[in-house]
C-alpha cells in the first residue's frame, strides 16, 4: 500500500511505545476528570442521566424552537444538514411530559420522540456498565486461551484496554456522549481491535521466518483489514451526517476513533511488546 | 471463465451450502411488488416502522426472608401490615404488588418475626408473565395489528421492566390502550335464556391466582373476592330466582364488555350457604388438567377486567412517525450501497485483480444476503441492528483479506497440501477473533438493554455465518479460480 508510510521495522520496541504510553496516560487523566465532574467517564446522554430527545425536520430556526418549547426544560438543540434538528429535555414530571408530547405533536406531527426516566436511566448505566466489564473479561478470557502465554495475550488485551479508554477520552473530546448507542460502538471495538492484534500476533509467533519479514507481512495485511473497515464506516457516516440518523452516526463516529487509535495501539504498542518478548526470547 | 471451474467451485461442499443458503435466505426474505410496492418478509423494528413503545416500571418489591415462623403465617403478616398483595414465591422469597422502599420494608419484617435478606424492585418472572398475557389480551382486543410485550427479566429471575412496543399507534393512543380497563358484570340465568344483571367488577376487591379448589384436588380455579355490598346483591338474586334451591336451572355468567367468558352453576354447597348469610370469598373453578389450568389463567384475567395485578409506571417511552421511518429506511439503503462501494475500491487497489476482488464482494455480500434472511425469523431490524449489518461488511471483508494475504504468501498459490495448512491457520486467526466479538456481544444480548439487543444479535449472526459458511468456501474458491 502507497498511502501508508510507517515501517514497522525502524524503531525499537521502546520508542514505539513511548507515544501510546503517553496518549493513553492522557486519555485516562481526562476520563478520571470526567468522572470526577459527571460521575461517568464521558458525559452520559439522555439515555443514562433521563430526560427527552426530539428529532425532526423544520425550516425553523434555532431561536424559534427554544421560543416555542420555553415552558420546558429544553437543554439543547442540535442543527444537521436538511432542516434536521435534535432537541433534547432534562427530566421533567409525567404531567410535563405529556404536555410535552402533545405540543411537539400539534407542532410537529412528524417529530420522533424518545423519553427516557431517571431511575430507568440509572438502570440503562448500571447495566451498561456490567456489559462493558464483562465482555472485556470474556474476551481476555478468549485471548489467554487461544495465546496460553502470558506477554502476547497480555498484549492484546492492553491494546484493547488502549483503544477503548483511548476512544472514550476522544469522544469526550468531539463532544460525543455517553448513550446506548455508544455503549455498543465501543463493545463492537473490542472485537475489531483484537482482529488485527491476534493477526500480529499468530503471524509473529506461528509462522516461521525473520521477524522483520513476519512483522513486515502482518502489517500490511492488518492495515489493508482497518483502512477497509474504516472506509466503511466513513461511508456510514457520511450517509447518517447527511441524513440526520444520530444513532447511525454516533456509533459509526465512536467506531471511526476507535478504529484510528486502534491503528496505533497495533502496530505500536503492541507490535512494539511483541517484538521485544520476541528479541528477549533470542528469536530472530 | 470456463463451465469446467464453475462446476469445480461449485463442488465443494462448503461452496454448495452458502449457495443453498443463500437461495434460502432470498426465498425467506421474499423480496417482491404488491399492489405497486415494493415490499420484504423483514420485520421492522421501531425506528423504522410508525409506532410507539412504552417501558413501564414494575410497582412491586421481591424480597427475601429469613424466619422461624410458617412462610405462608409469615407473607399473611406482611400482608396486613402493609396492605398489599402478598405471595410466597419459595421458601425464602416473597413477591410483594405495591413499592415499599427498602427501609420501611426492613422494619415490616422485623416486626412481622423476620429478618430481610435480599430486596429488589420488580416482579416475579410469573407474574411478569402474566401481566404480558393480560397485555396481550387487550392489545388483541382491540385489534391492534402489531403488538409485541417483552418483560425484561434480569439475571436473578426479577423482573423490574415491561416494554410494549406498538406498531402504527401513537404515543396518547398507546398510553391509552394500556391504561383502559374492561367492563366485568355478573349475570344469572332467570327463566329460560332470561338473564339480569347482578353486580359489575366494581364489587371486586381481590382476585387470586390459579389454585386447586382444596389441597390435592385436582380440580384448578380461581377465587375472588366481592365487597360487602356485593355479596348481598349476589344472596338476593340467588334467593330471588330460586337458583338457592336449584342452581343447576340458574347459571351464573361472568361478561366481560358484553361477551360470556364463564358460566357455571352454584355449587350445592355455595346455594346451601347463602340461603342463610351473604358470602364474601367466592371460587369458580374451571376444570382438572392442563386445560383447567389454561382456563384458570384466563379467568383470572377475565375478572380483573383487563387491570394488571401489579401497578406499573411509564419508566420510558419514544414514538416513531411514518415519515420518518420511510426516510431512515431509505437512508438505511443509501449507507448500506456507500459502504459496499467504498470497500469495493479499496479492495480492488489493494488487489488489482478482478478475479480476486469480485469472489471477495460475493461472498461479502452473500454472507449480508443469508443473514437477513435468517434475521426475517428471528430479529426486527432498527437503526442499530443496521449498524451491526454494515460494521459485519467490514468485518467480513476484513477475514477474507486474512485468508487471501495467508494463502497467497509471497503472491503465488501454494501447492495443494501447503493451501490446507495455510486456510486452517487463516481460518484459526479468525476463530480467535470470532470468539472475542461473540463473547463480547453476549452480555448485550443477554441483558436487553432495550435497543442494543438488535444489535448484539445481528453482529453474531454475522460472526457466526462468515465463521462456519462464508469464509470456508471463499477459501475453497479463491483456491479454485488461482489455480492455474
Amino acid at each position: 500500500m502507497g498511502f501508508v508510510g510507517y515501517d514497522v521495522n525502524r524503531y525499537t520496541p521502546r520508542q514505539m511505545m513511548v507515544v501510546p504510553a503517553v496518549i493513553l496516560l492522557l486519555s485516562l487523566a481526562l476520563l478520571g476528570f470526567n468522572m470526577a465532574s459527571f460521575g461517568m467517564p464521558v458525559r452520559p446522554g439522555i439515555d443514562f442521566s433521563g430526560g427527552t430527545a426530539v428529532t425532526l425536520f423544520t425550516p425553523d430556526s434555532a431561536e424559534q424552537i427554544r421560543a416555542a418549547f420555553s415552558a420546558y426544560p429544553l437543554l439543547s438543540v442540535g442543527e444537521g444538514v436538511n432542516n434536521g434538528k435534535y432537541l433534547k429535555f432534562g427530566p421533567m414530571d409525567d404531567a410535563s411530559l405529556q404536555a410535552l408530547a402533545t405540543d411537539i405533536g400539534v407542532r410537529y406531527p412528524d417529530a420522533k420522540i424518545d423519553q427516557i426516566g431517571a431511575s430507568f436511566g440509572e438502570t440503562l448505566q448500571q447495566q451498561a456498565l456490567i456489559a462493558l466489564i464483562i465482555s472485556f473479561v470474556g474476551m481476555t478470557i478468549v485471548v489467554f486461551i487461544a495465546f496460553r502465554s502470558f506477554v502476547p495475550a497480555g498484549a492484546v488485551v492492553l491494546s484493547a484496554f488502549a483503544d477503548i479508554a483511548m476512544t472514550a477520552a476522544g469522544m469526550s473530546l468531539v463532544g460525543i456522549e455517553l448513550s446506548l448507542a455508544t455503549v455498543a460502538g465501543l463493545l463492537m471495538l473490542i472485537g475489531y481491535s483484537v482482529d488485527s492484534d491476534i493477526l500480529l500476533t499468530m503471524r509473529v509467533l506461528k509462522r516461521q521466518g525473520k521477524l522483520e519479514e513476519k512483522l513486515a507481512g502482518a502489517f500490511r495485511t492488518g492495515i489493508i483489514m482497518t483502512t477497509t473497515t474504516i472506509v466503511a464506516i466513513t461511508a456510514m457516516w457520511v450517509v447518517a451526517l447527511v441524513g440526520q440518523i444520530t444513532v447511525v452516526w454516533e456509533i459509526a463516529t465512536v467506531l471511526l476513533i476507535g478504529l484510528i487509535v486502534d491503528m496505533m495501539n497495533t502496530w505500536l504498542t503492541n507490535a512494539g511488546i511483541i517484538k521485544w518478548y520476541v528479541q528477549k526470547r533470542g528469536g530472530k | 471463465m470456463s463451465m469446467e471451474k464453475i462446476m469445480a467451485i461449485v463442488s465443494h461442499w462448503q461452496v454448495a451450502l452458502m449457495l443453498i443458503l443463500v437461495v434460502l435466505a432470498a426465498i425467506a426474505i421474499a423480496p417482491r411488488f404488491e399492489g405497486g410496492k415494493f415490499t420484504t418478509n423483514l420485520q421492522y423494528g421501531l425506528d423504522l416502522q410508525e409506532g410507539t413503545w412504552l417501558q413501564m416500571e414494575f410497582k412491586a418489591v421481591v424480597a427475601g426472608f429469613e424466619t422461624d415462623k410458617d412462610p405462608g403465617d409469615f407473607a399473611k403478616a406482611i400482608q396486613d401490615q402493609t396492605d398489599a398483595e402478598v405471595y410466597v414465591l419459595d421458601k425464602n422469597k416473597i413477591e410483594i404488588r405495591k413499592y415499599i422502599p427498602r427501609e420501611d420494608l426492613e422494619t415490616v419484617f422485623n416486626t412481622a418475626g423476620g429478618r430481610l435478606t435480599s430486596y429488589e424492585q420488580g416482579v416475579s418472572k410469573q407474574t411478569a408473565e402474566d401481566v404480558k398475557r393480560i397485555l396481550e389480551n387487550k392489545l388483541n382486543a382491540l385489534g391492534t395489528k402489531d403488538a409485541r410485550v417483552n418483560p425484561l427479566v434480569g439475571l436473578s429471575g426479577v423482573s423490574h421492566y415491561i416494554r410494549v412496543e406498538l406498531a402504527g399507534v401513537s404515543m396518547a393512543q398507546a398510553k391509552e390502550i394500556v391504561g383502559r380497563q374492561g367492563k366485568f358484570e355478573i349475570r344469572i340465568h332467570t327463566t329460560g335464556n332470561e338473564t339480569e344483571n347482578v353486580l359489575y367488577g366494581d364489587s371486586i376487591t381481590t382476585v387470586g391466582v390459579p389454585s386447586h379448589d382444596s389441597p390435592g384436588s385436582p380440580v384448578w380455579g380461581v377465587s375472588f373476592t366481592l365487597n360487602q355490598d356485593g355479596a348481598e346483591k349476589l344472596q338476593k338474586a340467588a334467593i330471588r330466582t330460586g337458583a338457592v334451591s336449584k342452581p343447576d336451572a340458574h347459571y351464573l355468567d361472568m361478561l366481560l364488555d358484553g361477551k360470556v367468558v364463564y358460566s357455571a352453576p352454584l355449587s350445592p354447597d355455595l346455594a346451601a350457604k347463602l340461603a342463610q348469610e351473604p358470602i364474601r370469598q367466592l371460587y369458580a373453578s374451571t376444570g382438572t388438567g392442563d386445560a383447567g389450568l389454561r382456563d384458570a389463567k384466563n379467568l383470572e384475567i377475565h375478572l380483573r377486567a383487563g387491570a394488571l395485578p401489579v401497578d406499573v409506571v411509564v419508566a420510558g417511552s419514544g414514538f416513531v412517525p411514518a415519515e420518518l421511518s420511510d426516510y431512515f429506511k431509505l437512508m438505511c439503503v443509501v449507507a448500506f450501497i456507500a459502504a459496499a462501494i467504498a470497500v469495493g475500491i479499496v479492495i480492488f487497489l489493494r488487489y488489482r485483480e478482478p478475479a480476486i476482488v469480485l469472489p471477495m464482494m460475493a461472498t461479502n455480500l452473500t454472507e449480508i444476503v443469508i443473514l437477513l434472511g435468517i434475521a426475517t425469523f428471528i430479529q426486527q431490524l432498527d437503526l442499530a441492528s443496521i449498524a451491526a449489518l454494515i460494521a459485519v461488511l467490514g468485518t467480513g471483508i476484513d477475514q477474507l483479506v486474512i485468508i487471501t494475504d495467508e494463502i497467497l504468501h509471497e503472491g503465488k498459490v501454494p501447492s495443494p497440501t501447503l493451501y490446507t495448512k495455510r486456510l486452517s491457520r487463516a481460518l484459526g486467526i479468525i476463530l480467535v477473533s470470532a470468539a472475542t466479538v461473540i463473547i463480547a456481544m453476549v452480555p448485550l444480548a443477554l441483558m436487553d438493554l432495550s435497543s442494543l439487543r438488535g444489535f448484539a444479535i445481528i453482529t453474531m449472526i454475522g460472526v457466526i455465518i462468515g465463521v462456519a459458511v462464508t469464509r470456508p468456501a471463499y477459501g475453497e474458491i479463491i483456491k479454485e479460480i488461482l489455480s492455474k
